[in-house]
């Protein structure tokens, strides 16, 4: 689903490592019958190759297609490394239902500030990592597959209206900024209007949200 | 290896020093399900290690430096790395060092493993609750819950027609889920599997598997342990020594 944050990171590492594919979208209102075959639950992202092989869980996903494609490697090689950047990934699990709780909340004219200390709080743990490690990115000097599957949230950060809650950590923003010029977070850049018009018809219960910005 | 059956350290004890080339530390807890996966890697592996057991009842201030969560089991390494979450020194075990792989070496097959994990998340803290519960209230809705839970699993090796979880050998994934199985042995909870008879069978296949066996929990203990866990009794992780 062009929209979802957990698909994004799959089309990121698809995107960076130049591997061919074909995107098919689900409606998550309206699920097709047959896709409760791919997923028993009917989520995204699921990867389908050639064989019939399926692959689910975001991260599962991108670890796949790391190991699977040949070319630039997104995980370090060195063993710790590797350890190290799944340790960051739990340390980011929080983010993810804070930033959708704002924005349900913000949407729904109710009150936010306690999550957005909480995510606040968050964006703090992160900070000090990036101080700690004095690095542009959380993998080092060079963007990699931890930057890639915590960017979606960032990138959302605007049009959920909580840019604020970066205001006071100086090192994520540099982090943003410098995400922002990677041309593959750049390709896959959604439109902030387009995302906007989504966002309306969703939180009107749309089943057309999905669609919303494609021309027929 | 050194350390297993030791006193757990508590809050005022001192640091330990670093740790000695040669050999890989773990911080640990005898009775903890998590920290056993990471055992259980050591072992099947033959890592050399030695083990510091920590009192989580009554944490020592210098543990949060190793691991800001205060969790076990913690890996550190000679050269000061430090690596926590069960699964992620698990995995770093397998990779860095030498010798027979438990994760297997296909990206779709190594994925699999990482799915069915994802499916058994639900046990470990159903497994608590239920545990408890036990003897107070009514947790008949739990038993509910655990019931499909297994069923899940069970669909998977019915589906394999496998004995292991990762194909016709052991595998990393089978010692990842095992510690939760192996509390169901200890308390003699065997019936929970009645209705999942290829789970079953697993076990029976796990319990005959070396690694498992020489570490396997002594009941009597584990029973002494979770009583006193249950009421938060700072002895209980020291229960038996």
């Amino acid at each position: 689903m062009r929209f979802c944050p957990y698909a994004h990171r799959t089309r990121l590492v698809l995107q960076a490592k130049g591997i061919r594919h074909e995107v098919i979208n689900i409606n998550l209102r309206n699920k097709p019958e047959w896709y409760f075959t791919k997923h028993p639950f009917g989520k995204i992202p699921v990867l389908e190759n050639s064989k019939c092989q399926l692959i689910y869980e975001s991260v599962i996903a991108c670890e796949y297609l790391d190991d699977a494609y040949p070319g630039r490697k997104l995980y370090p090689c060195d063993s710790y490394e590797r350890a190290r950047q799944k340790m960051l990934l739990e340390l980011f699990y929080k983010v993810p239902h804070l930033t959708k709780e704002c924005l349900i909340a913000l949407r729904c004219g109710r009150e936010c500030a306690d999550l957005k200390l909480a995510l606040r709080q968050e964006f703090c743990n992160l900070e000090e990592i990036l101080g700690y490690q004095n690095t542009v990115f959380f993998g080092g000097d060079c963007i990699s597959m931890i930057d890639y599957l915590f960017w979606p949230w960032f990138e959302r950060l605007d049009v959920y209206g909580i840019a604020d809650c970066v205001n006071h950590t100086p090192a994520l923003r540099l982090w943003i900024a410098a995400m922002k010029q990677d041309p593959t977070v750049c390709a896959l850049l959604i439109d902030k209007n387009i995302f906007l018009g989504f966002l309306n018809l969703y939180f009107q219960n749309n089943p057309d949200a999905f669609d919303y910005g494609l021309s027929c | 290896m050194s350390g297993a059956s030791a006193r757990s350290l508590g809050k005022g004890s001192a640091p330990p020093g670093q740790v000695p080339e040669g050999l890989i530390r773990v911080y640990s807890m005898r009775f903890c399900p998590f920290a056993k996966r990471t055992l259980l890697v050591l072992k099947a592996k033959g890592i050399g290690h030695e083990v510091i057991n920590i009192n989580l009842k009554n944490k020592p201030e210098w543990f949060f430096k190793k691991n800001p969560f205060g969790l076990v089991p913690v890996l550190e390494n000679s050269q000061g790395q430090v690596i926590y979450e069960s699964a992620i020194t698990c995995e770093y075990l397998d990779e860095a060092y030498p010798g027979k792989k438990l994760l297997p070496h296909d990206p779709y097959e190594k994925a699999c493993q990482k799915m069915v994990f994802e499916l058994f998340s639900k046990v470990p803290p159903l497994l608590l609750s239920f545990l408890r519960r036990q003897n107070k209230e009514d947790c008949s809705g739990l038993k509910e819950e655990l019931h499909k839970e297994f069923s899940k699993l069970e669909e998977v090796l019915t589906k394999q027609k496998t004995t292991f979880f990762g194909g016709s050998s052991l595998s990393m994934i089978d010692y990842l889920i095992w510690p939760w199985f192996e509390w169901l042995v200890a308390l003699e909870l065997n019936e929970y599997v009645n209705h999942t008879p290829n789970l079953k069978l697993w076990m029976a296949a796990m319990m005959k598997d070396p690694a498992v066996s020489s570490l396997f929990i002594d009941p009597k203990a584990f029973r002494g342990f979770l009583d006193l866990y249950l009421q938060n009794n700072l002895e209980a992780c020291d229960y038996g020594l």
